[in-house]
């Protein structure tokens, strides 16, 4: 690849489709993941976990297990009572207290850390946990997250104090108040509400969370590999934990197999591995199984939305309400985050100027729920969306029509919604119209065509993180090449390649010449980490601005050697150049050379020594208000989905016989890394829908920890994809203009297929996922009733936005399997 | 127990538990990590290598069962030098980039689904790559003008997580091209 030469041509380096660079490694098989790592010495960790999703633990032996050949270590929560405190107030407002090495007295959701065992070899570490002996009181668990927000339910959490909890609700503070919600809602003419629910997918990640606990005993240092998504969270994170100096504890990512989320937090096992290196004075490495994974790593959460939508007779959205329940699982992580910015966020591409919503994180003894691709916006499209196509429906009106006439139009922009979100650019009006185009609507017996538009953030300002920044250090080396240390943690966006494109194309160098090291404390500035679809925006801007700065370094040297104005020149093959004149001007490697070894030439009050700078770049972004208003993300990109769906009645089975993506997302750096960000995304928000999900048994034992059991989608089930429609809106906040790529071709896909659904069948299915016996029993049950029907639950005549009526239950007994 | 296994044509002997598996075999005594554990349950294939050239799931086969056989891991499909890039120990490995030319490697080197892959973006983390090239090195043996269909079905005992496929689909029918000359 002559990227290099190409450069002479002046042409940018932006909107390039270079493949990656980190390419090389993957494919030889030569790329080195935690698990990959060969230290001298290295011990194995395998960690008990509770079998019971709620248990008093009464009495942990550990002896047993120490006496087993090769164990060196054995140790549970009351060992390191005094050498571990809880985590995760690192951060403002942070619910905190319940992220915990191991459970102590008592256990809150299946897979809870309970114990460790450090060993020579892996199998003897599994050997010694189950030589463990602990004697359990099993407790009443709460699955479902409506029961656990019964007044008289137990408390699972129930030593820890929660500012705006009530109950297992442990934050019940979410509102949402714009506009007059009650008014609006009397005046439309037409209201239609609905009961949705939303599985607990997995982010399911190929490698296993994994991590490597290096600690030196002589020089008091740890040294800590991870598959982590932020090094710096994470630590600062087990620094506070473990009581140690920052500038002892060095984390490193090396390369990390996919994370979609469920790599950004500081983990129970990543503590307990450090303490177990600590403890021995060798490194240590626990790598998790795949039903670990299943057991502990944080999926979606279930959600339970009673949702409603007023229109008008034109199609005007005119109000909007919605009380939330998300099942959070025994611990708190990022659950209540995720309920306000997905809530939040879920309410784009529409400026609703009423809406009243009440949201609750709710404690369950489930697996903690987190961050999984979409950060709780699919899920909150998922009812939005269906319920456009309800009153759309009602009023007779076409579905993309209403679309049309509800989205911001990029013409308006920037605009503020009623919510506060500042749009500063938006092309989702010409995206829908574009998909409608591209997509087939003609009627076909058993086909339906559904569509969904949303809205996602490029990063985010969190409610309790009130930072959005990432950062970036260049330093020219004597040769003329760019070392780049970036802050954020890649795990298969190819920042490797994006950040040098960037970097290269402000520093007129070629993008060979650019070497980008990330994810390590060490070397790299604080950064929050790679997650929110932040990478080509945030972590892009700081890399343009540290590349300016290094610019003008550059610039103002060469004016001085030149004797010239540093308006007469510019950068380009690899020189500071007059403007316009290839060959003219100086090398960047001399440059560098003189700052380096040739001082005396240096213009008066030029630092000597390497041409380097540092920059952060910081959105413009508000914190939330408590009226749940507030533009968290700097800009926002869109998604326009069709899907044409094909339904067989006699197995129940559906499938997508055409899918169309027509997105905004601003300045693409690299589309062929965008593509794939698009793609990708698909997959997760399809997954949603074609039955991923983690489901707990009413004992609160996870019933299906495995890929047999977990229905991961192959290539086999998923349609084939076109290249996405790309309507670029390019964003006026960002400087380059970029917008998020990652996440916004998740949030409309389950949306996107139910409408469909309901389109080939007239079922409305409210329920993710959409098993085939779904549908067989909801067609079945739409011939019984002689209509189309709402599944799973009819939701009658109601009260309010707080006064929702049970749900009817149909009789199962009339249904046939 | 002693067991000699031939991997990428050199043969690799060691005394191991009966228990170990060959995708323990193949990382642990050979020192070939290419083979990756996603999920020790014969589903996710980032385990795939070629066994007497058939696809087999490393996590599913004891190393004592491929003793005195032939294994093929994704380290044997590129015929240049492929030395390991970086070492991650001693700084932040992901982005670290070398030409290929630089490291006297050209691109000619690498097997075209190799080739193809990287050309196409079919790999983001690359966690499922060896397994993906592996299954698809055998399948393109077999099939050699195969349907985007045939593909997708050859795929199935293959996740990934990152690329939703497309790519991977498009990259195999890319080289199943240029292999067909
Ligand atoms: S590790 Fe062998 S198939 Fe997953
Ligand atoms: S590239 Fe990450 S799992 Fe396939």
């Amino acid at each position: 690849m002559s990227v290099a030469a190409d450069r002479a041509t002046g042409e940018s380096l932006i909107g390039r489709s270079l493949p990656r660079r980190e390419d090389l490694a993957l494919l030889t098989g030569t790329a080195v993941f935690v698990d990959d790592m060969r230290p001298a010495g290295l011990l194995h960790a395998r960690i008990l976990r509770s079998p019971h999703a709620h248990a008093r633990i009464r009495r942990i032996d550990l002896e047993p297990a120490r006496r087993l050949p090769g164990v060196v270590d054995v140790f549970c929560g009351a060992d390191v009572e005094r050498s571990v405190e809880p985590w995760g107030d690192l951060t403002q407002d942070i619910l905190t207290g319940d992220r915990i090495a191991f459970a102590r007295d008592k256990a809150v959701y299946q897979g809870q850390e309970v114990a460790v065992a450090v060993a020579e070899t892996k199998w003897q570490a599994e050997d010694a946990i189950e030589a463990i002996e602990v004697d359990y009181e099993p407790l009443e668990p709460l699955v479902d997250p409506e029961q656990a927000m019964q007044p008289d339910a137990p408390v699972i959490q129930d030593g820890v104090d929660y500012e705006g909890g009530v109950g297992n609700a442990y934050d019940a503070s979410y509102r949402i108040r714009v506009g007059d919600f009650e008014f609006a809602r009397d005046e439309a003419d037409v209201v239609v509400r609905a009961r949705f629910t939303t599985g607990c997918s997995g982010a399911a990640a190929l490698e296993p969370h994994a991590c490597l606990a290096d600690y030196n005993p002589s020089s008091g240092k740890l040294t800590f590999h991870s598959a982590t998504q932020m090094v710096h969270p994470l630590r600062d994170g087990l620094s506070k934990a473990l009581h140690l100096p920052r500038t002892q504890v060095r984390v490193v990512a090396p390369f990390v197999g996919g994370g979609f989320g469920s790599k950004g937090d500081v983990f129970p096992w990543e503590v307990i591995t450090a303490v177990a290196s600590i403890r021995t004075g060798r490194p240590v490495r626990c790598v998790l199984s795949r039903r670990e994974v299943f057991e502990t790593v944080p999926g979606r959460g279930r959600q339970v939305r009673y949702a409603e939508l007023a229109m008008r007779a034109d199609g005007t959205i005119t109000a909007y309400g919605e009380r939330v329940i998300f099942a959070c699982g025994g611990v708190s992580a990022w659950g209540n985050q995720i309920l306000r910015i997905g809530t939040q966020i879920g309410m784009l591409p529409y400026a609703i100027p009423n809406i009243h919503v009440d949201g609750f994180a709710v404690h369950t003894n489930t697996g903690p729920a987190g961050p999984v691709r979409g950060f709780g916006v699919p899920e909150a499209i998922f009812a939005k969306e269906q319920l456009v196509d309800m009153a759309a429906t009602e009023l007779g009106l076409d579905p993309v029509e209403v679309r049309l006439r509800n989205v911001l139009h990029g013409d308006d922009c920037p605009t503020v919604t009623p919510l506060g979100q500042r749009v500063d650019s938006t092309s989702i009006d010409r995206c829908l119209e574009r998909a409608a185009e591209a997509i087939d609507r003609s009627e076909a017996e058993d086909v339906g065509v559904g569509f969904a538009v949303c809205m996602k953030y490029t990063s985010a300002r969190h409610p309790s993180l009130d930072s959005d920044l990432a950062s970036v250090r260049i330093v020219l080396e004597t040769d003329g090449t760019v070392s780049v240390f970036s802050g954020d943690s890649p795990h298969g966006q190819g920042h490797g390649t994006t950040v040098a494109q960037v970097v290269a194309d402000a520093l007129g160098v070629g993008v060979e010449k650019v070497r980008v090291t990330s994810s390590d404390t060490e070397t790299c500035p604080f950064s929050l980490g790679t997650w929110g679809s932040r990478g080509g925006a945030i972590l892009g801007t700081a890399a343009r601005m540290a590349a300016e700065r290094v610019r003008a370094k550059l610039i103002e040297l060469a004016a001085h050697i030149l004797e010239t104005a540093p308006e007469e020149l510019e950068v380009a093959e690899d020189r500071v150049r007059f403007v316009g004149m290839p060959g003219t001007g100086l090398f960047i490697q001399n440059l560098v050379l003189l700052a380096a070894y040739a001082t005396h030439q240096l213009p008066e009050g030029f630092e000597p020594g390497p041409i380097q700078a540092q920059a952060t770049y910081d959105t413009p972004t508000e914190r939330e208000r408590s009226d749940g208003t507030g533009n968290l993300s700097p800009t926002y990109s869109a998604a326009a989905h069709a899907a044409r769906v094909e339904v067989d009645r006699e197995t129940g089975r559906w499938r997508v016989l055409d899918y169309v993506m027509a997105h905004d997302t601003g300045v693409i750096i690299n589309p062929l890394i965008v593509e794939g960000q698009h793609q990708g995304a698909f997959l997760h928000g399809y997954a949603m829908v074609f039955g991923e999900e983690v489901r707990w048994g009413e004992d609160g034992a996870v019933a299906n920890a495995g890929f047999k059991e977990y229905f991961a989608p192959s290539a086999a089930d998923l349609p084939s994809l076109h290249p996405t429609i790309e309507v670029p809106a390019p964003s006026t906040v960002i400087p380059g203009g970029q917008k998020g790529a990652g996440e916004s071709a998740t949030a409309p896909v389950a949306a996107t297929i139910a409408n469909a659904l309901q389109a080939a069948t007239g079922v409305r299915f409210c329920s993710l996922p959409i098993m085939p016996d779904d549908v067989k029993r909801a067609l079945v049950e739409s011939e019984r009733r002689g209509a189309p029907i709402v599944y799973p639950r009819d939701m009658p005549d109601y009260d309010g936005p707080t006064e929702w009526p049970e749900p009817e239950e149909f009789d199962d007994l009339e249904l046939i399997d | 127990m002693k067991v000699e296994i031939t991997i990428n044509g050199r043969p690799v002997a060691g005394e191991v538990d009966e228990r170990t598996l060959l995708l323990e075999f193949v990382r642990d005594v050979a020192g070939l990590t290419g083979a990756r554990n996603g999920c020790l349950e014969a589903r996710c294939g980032c385990c795939s290598v070629l066994l007497d050239g058939q696809v087999v799931k490393s996590c599913n086969v004891l190393a004592a069962q491929a003793d005195g056989r032939e294994v093929e891991t994704v380290e044997g499909l590129a015929t240049g030098d492929t030395t390991t890039i970086e070492d991650p120990t001693t700084e932040g490995s992901v982005g670290t980039y070398v030409p290929l030319s630089a490291r006297g490697v050209d691109e000619g080197s690498l097997h075209p689904l190799q080739q193809a892959f990287h050309e196409r973006g079919a790999l983001q983390c690359g966690y499922c790559t060896a397994g993906m090239l592996l299954t698809l090195k055998e399948f393109l043996a077999r099939v050699p003008d195969p349907t985007e269909a045939e593909v997708r079905e050859a795929l199935r005992g293959n996740l990934c997580r990152c690329t939703g496929y497309q790519s991977i689909v498009d990259a195999a029918l890319l080289a199943a091209e240029r292999m067909r000359g």
